[in-house]
């Protein structure tokens, strides 16, 4: 009986799943069906040896900004988190919900006064002009995460080390970074994922067409009127530049998705 | 001394977050606020209007554009996307043989970054040679000299959401998929037994059991709509006209004319609106644990 019913369920369940796979793939498909279409694979070549716009540059801005990114991130917020979780001081709730009450602000809100300051203090069209902002509002997030992961640490762990007489940074560095790894993996690969997709601090701040990354260098692809074959050439552009992103994704799949969930559910 | 130092030592780990982060977000939104009551154009002149800004941007068409694309956008991306991740998370649950493959496959675009998923659906989105009116009229669904402007001033904000839909579904499906994984089998097996047929127990158990799940998403919904920038920017830029302006496009292509303080105006209804949200979800946050 099980078997007779269970059989037509699965068949509609695979329909659905089939039916949205096809829908998903569809871009994804038409991305890799046109950047052939005129020109063949040739166009890979065309735009590996673009005369305006350079590959590895672009992908290799787009890593340096989010790997500092990544890096200071997992610094900051691992020492701020284990701050927030461990230790009693005054002004201590108030600074982390100030903290906090941020996670909401988007960027686009405050480019206007962003644009300003960072102009002023010298670093417009700086790597470093980008990944001040960057680190400020991916932080947040962040801090949040390592901090609950702290809070789900044995308390004991820090008594006893208290006890042994080691000093507040021993223990952060002795005792709890040792079982921190995987929460600290997942704010690394978090913030590199989220600092390497973002578009509109870099394009705000930088000029220099150098030092764009992937997310702005696809400018360097578009032209006013474009022919079929320039249509196909930006195609194998955003296909290249999908690569270094979808590498990522297979090789830190376990992190991205915990971090995904632990953001949603713990917010 | 030494109890001095004790004192101190706390305000050393959480300093690195505060200096950059608390202090340039802080002060960027003071600087907004003093900003908006002013007549700023981004250089030099910039005398203290009052609150002028404000009443030009309320009787700004294109604020109210703008405002009722963000909240089109809200609504229909947090429902569908809750229902399809919803529906999706339970077949996958099911264990069937390749599940693992549709749920990469829809997990996927949050990897990717929205401008290269805004460049390509912008150009398979174009009315004459797009791919999408190729394929149509190719399956017959539309005429072979039809060209349907997926782009324009009515279907635009549609196709927008559309890409929302395409990159942030996986994250629905990832968020109910653990959800899921935290009901506990008895319930189902003791409904069973009780006769309940699929529906019953979707209905009965599941979705009144991810209630919590709901919320999160919806919450974390309003506040993605508000930062929902590139997919606009990179394929309409709000136009035809200003018919597919969100708040923060409108915001951009203010500042971009050189009207500094009239984009921070804007910029205050857009933080006035998050700060609303963030307590929201704060609220939410405690109730829930």
């Amino acid at each position: 009986m099980t078997m007779r019913r269970r059989l037509p369920a699965q068949f509609a369940m695979y329909a659905v799943l089939v039916l949205l796979a096809a829908m998903w793939l569809y871009p994804i498909g038409v991305a890799i069906y046109k950047s052939v279409s005129v020109g063949g694979w040739h166009n890979y070549a065309v735009v590996l040896h673009h005369p305006t716009f350079s590959y590895w540059n672009a992908v290799g801005n787009s890593f340096l900004m989010a790997g500092l990114t990544a890096v200071v991130i997992m610094i900051i917020s691992s020492l701020g988190g284990y701050a927030f979780a461990t230790m009693e001081f005054r002004g201590k709730n108030v600074i982390y919900n100030a903290l906090l009450a941020c996670l909401a602000v988007p960027i686009a809100a405050l480019i206007t006064p962003l644009f300003f300051s960072i102009n002023s203090i010298g670093l417009r069209d700086t790597y470093l002009g980008v990944i001040i902002p960057l680190i400020a509002f991916n932080v947040l997030m962040m801090l949040m995460m390592m901090r609950n992961h702290f809070d789900s640490l044995p308390r004991e762990l820090i008594e006893a080390a208290t006890l042994d007489g080691c000093g507040t940074f021993r223990i952060y560095r002795q005792v709890l970074m040792p079982l921190s790894g995987s929460a600290l993996a997942t704010v690394g690969v978090l913030s590199f994922v989220y600092s390497w997709n973002e578009y509109l601090l870099p394009n705000l701040l930088l000029k220099t067409p150098d030092k764009f990354p992937v997310t702005v260098a696809i400018s360097l692809l578009q032209f006013d009127r474009m022919s079929q074959e320039q249509i196909s050439q930006l195609y194998a552009g955003l296909v290249l530049m999908t690569i270094p992103s979808v590498l990522v994704y297979l090789f830190s799949q376990r992190y991205l998705r915990a971090g995904v969930a632990a953001g949603a559910v713990k917010s | 001394m030494a109890g001095a130092r004790r004192r101190l030592t706390p305000y050393l780990y959480v300093l690195p977050i505060v200096a950059i982060s608390g202090v340039l977000i802080y002060l960027s939104i003071g600087f907004t606020a003093w900003a908006s009551l002013t007549d700023w154009n981004g250089l030099r002149r910039m005398d203290f209007v009052g609150l002028q800004n404000y009443a030009t941007l309320l009787a700004d068409r294109t604020f109210w554009i703008a405002l009722r694309n963000n909240l089109l956008f809200l609504v229909v991306t947090v429902s569908v996307q809750a229902a399809l991740g919803l529906l999706v998370a339970v077949i996958t649950k099911e264990r069937l043989r390749g599940s693992n493959v549709f749920k990469a496959i829809f997990f996927l675009p949050i990897a990717m970054a929205p401008a290269i998923i805004a460049t390509v659906f912008k150009y398979m989105f174009e009315a004459n040679y797009g791919s999408l009116n190729e394929t149509l009229r190719a399956l017959k669904i539309i005429g072979p000299h039809q060209a349907v402007e997926w782009l324009g001033s009515d279907l635009g904000v549609w196709s927008i959401i559309a890409i929302n839909i395409f990159q942030w579904m996986g994250f629905s499906m990832m968020v109910y998929y653990s959800g899921l994984m935290a009901i506990p089998d008895e319930l189902y097996e003791a409904a069973m037994i009780d006769g309940a047929g699929w529906w019953r127990r979707l209905t009965g158990i599941t979705i009144p059991s991810l209630r919590g799940t709901t919320n999160v998403l919806v919450v974390l919904g309003i506040v993605g709509s508000l930062k929902t920038f590139d997919i606009v920017w990179l394929t309409t830029g709000g136009g035809p006209g200003v018919s597919t302006h969100f708040l923060s496009t409108f915001l951009y292509q203010t500042r971009s004319n050189r009207e500094a303080g009239y984009a921070s105006t804007i910029g205050m209804v857009i933080l006035l609106i998050a700060f609303v949200l963030s307590m929201l979800q704060i609220k939410l946050a405690n109730r829930q644990k």
